[in-house]
């Protein structure tokens, strides 16, 4: 009566399938303006995903950019030391944000609703104060310059093509680590998601996944910074703006909060149209505000949740 | 088997003082019906009990152990399962998907005779329906069917038979008969609907303006001219 779930959903394995897909496109071309559109959309699906996990617990987490400047300046302050190996500053940028997630997490978490929204805000906007402040580490207000292009198995990831290759990778990583996280707690982060008091009631221990998802989460952001840092060869404060996280959050609604795949169709779409709306010059913000509100009126579910909404209505 | 027993519970909010030096226990197997007219903090009884809530004042102990103040879902895990007053599912999804997340999450296995529980409430044909999509009696079914499926060794009713049509009401004596006999559990109800107080409950307490006014077999307590006057007399009224 009540059935076993495979280890993996059809939207985890589609999300897997097309980030794996992501590597043939720079086998496939070496146009710059594919390659520049492809690592921003690589970065952003990261950061992305790093919402989403949030967003399955229905926490709206503003601080995404606070943990991607972790993740990104320890990479950046690793490469003063000439410490560049691919594996380890994965492992680093993933672990240094995550762990700084415990013990803000034991202080967040404790929030619901507008408040965490505030307070995830706010850590952004300190940690944003942190890294200005911070010259002999951060580099304040230069921030970090010349960081040194990563090395994979003795090899310097340097030219465009390793680039865009290295920030696929991330991002598959992250990809299997989200997919597996939110499918494993499938019904517990649902179950916080939909009615969090009946949840406690039946005996779940929802601060104990509520830590899980968030420090993940912060994880992940840490990776998406290392991707953000490692393409600009730079750690600076502005690219992890407090103001970015709303980006980050338009790319996951937009393109469906219920899904894996929302944050990638999310990102892409996005992603893609600033590029294209770019060269309107001073009608570039409104063309962006204009399609988040198309969206969003024709699609609720986002656009992946409206798309397999109709899939399952047709399949009946 | 677990005795539940409270001793002094009080609460209040900020100067509202809700409940005041709440005294009983509950024997393993037994059941027990406590009314009161609205606001004499029979709900927040529940909210407390359940760890929902903390206690101004007093204690809570099951099968002998102090478990005051510990959180919803510490309480839920040592045995003290509850329903709600208004239909409360996990709306997005199936009957199916409801159940088993309260199997899992009670983490006590899949509790004895429950399909037979859902085949009663004309549940098992409804299996894949989305929860929120059920009428509302099947809705409030489904609520009582969850509670029972965290595996309780005390299950805390909140009014199970409000907003239910007379024909479905039987399913209360149902629910409350399968919980005691086949799960082994006992049950404290708060309940409005009269008649089905007193074909349950062989043991009752009145509370009115947070205060115990009454314990013992209806017969007794229902006759008597105080709780006619603060309660009663409205509520049969009403009925």
């Amino acid at each position: 009566m009540f059935r076993k779930e495979p280890v993996l959903g059809g939207a985890e394995i589609a999300a897997l399938v097309t980030m794996a897909a992501a590597f043939a496109i720079p086998m496939i071309t070496k146009n710059v303006l594919v390659y520049s559109v492809l690592n921003q959309a690589l970065v952003g699906i990261v950061a992305a995903q790093s919402v989403w996990i949030m967003l399955r617990m229905n926490l709206l987490s503003f601080a995404t950019p606070a943990f991607m400047a972790i993740g990104g300046y320890t990479v950046a302050i690793a490469g003063r030391y000439e410490i560049t190996d691919a594996f380890l500053m994965t492992a680093l940028a993933f672990l240094l944000p995550a762990l700084a997630a415990v013990p803000l997490g034991a202080l967040v978490l404790r929030l619901r609703g507008t408040y965490f929204v505030l307070v995830t805000f706010v850590l952004s906007q300190i940690m944003q104060l942190l890294l200005f402040e911070s010259e002999s580490l951060t580099g304040g207000s230069n921030g970090i310059a010349g960081v040194p292009a990563v090395t994979l198995l003795g090899t310097e990831m340097m030219s465009n093509r390793q680039v865009l290759l290295f920030a696929c990778g991330i991002a598959f990583l992250a990809t299997v680590i989200t997919a597996l996280l939110t499918r494993y707690f499938r019904q517990h982060f649902a179950a916080i998601e939909e009615n969090e008091i009946l949840a406690e009631s039946l005996g779940l221990v929802v601060w104990r996944y509520k830590a899980v998802g968030f420090v993940i989460a912060a994880g992940i952001a840490g990776l998406a910074g290392y991707s953000l840092v490692n393409m600009l060869l730079t750690a600076h404060p502005s690219s992890f703006s407090s103001e970015s996280a709303v980006d980050f959050i338009a790319y996951t609604i937009i393109g469906g909060r219920g899904t894996i795949l929302g944050p990638i169709v999310g990102t892409a779409l996005l992603v893609y149209a600033t590029n294209l709306f770019g060269t309107h010059g001073q009608y570039a913000q409104g063309l962006y505000g204009i399609l988040i509100l198309a969206v969003i009126l024709a699609a609720r579910g986002g656009i992946a949740g409206t798309a397999a909404a109709a899939f399952r209505r047709v399949r009946g | 088997m677990s005795e539940l027993r409270v001793e002094g519970l009080t609460k209040r909010f900020g100067g509202l003082r809700v409940f005041h030096d709440i005294e009983f226990s509950l024997p393993p197997g037994a059941l027990m019906g406590v009314i009161g007219p609205n606001g004499a903090g029979k709900t927040t009884l529940i909210n407390v009990i359940s760890g929902r809530q903390p206690p101004s004042g007093g204690r809570v102990f099951l099968g002998g152990r102090d478990v005051t103040g510990q959180p919803a879902h510490a309480i839920s895990r040592l045995g003290v399962g509850r329903s709600f007053q208004q239909t409360n599912t996990f709306k997005g999804v199936s009957v199916r998907e409801n159940i088993a997340r309260a199997i899992r999450f009670g983490r006590r296995g899949i509790p004895q005779g429950l399909e037979q529980l859902m085949g009663q409430f004309g549940l098992i044909p409804r299996l894949d329906e989305q929860s929120d999509k059920l009428p509302y009696g099947s809705q409030k079914m489904l609520g009582l069917v969850m509670a029972y499926a965290a595996g309780p060794k005390v299950l805390l009713l909140d009014e199970p038979a409000a907003g239910l049509e007379r024909s479905e009401r039987d399913n209360v004596d149902l629910f409350v008969d399968h919980v005691r006999r086949v799960g082994g559990a006992s049950v404290l109800i708060i309940e409005h609907d009269m008649d089905l107080i007193r074909r349950l409950c062989p043991r009752i307490i009145v509370l009115d303006a947070g205060e115990v006014l009454a314990d013992g077999p209806p017969a007794a307590v229902l006759a008597r001219p105080d709780v006619i006057a603060a309660y009663l007399g409205d509520t049969e009224d009403a009925a």
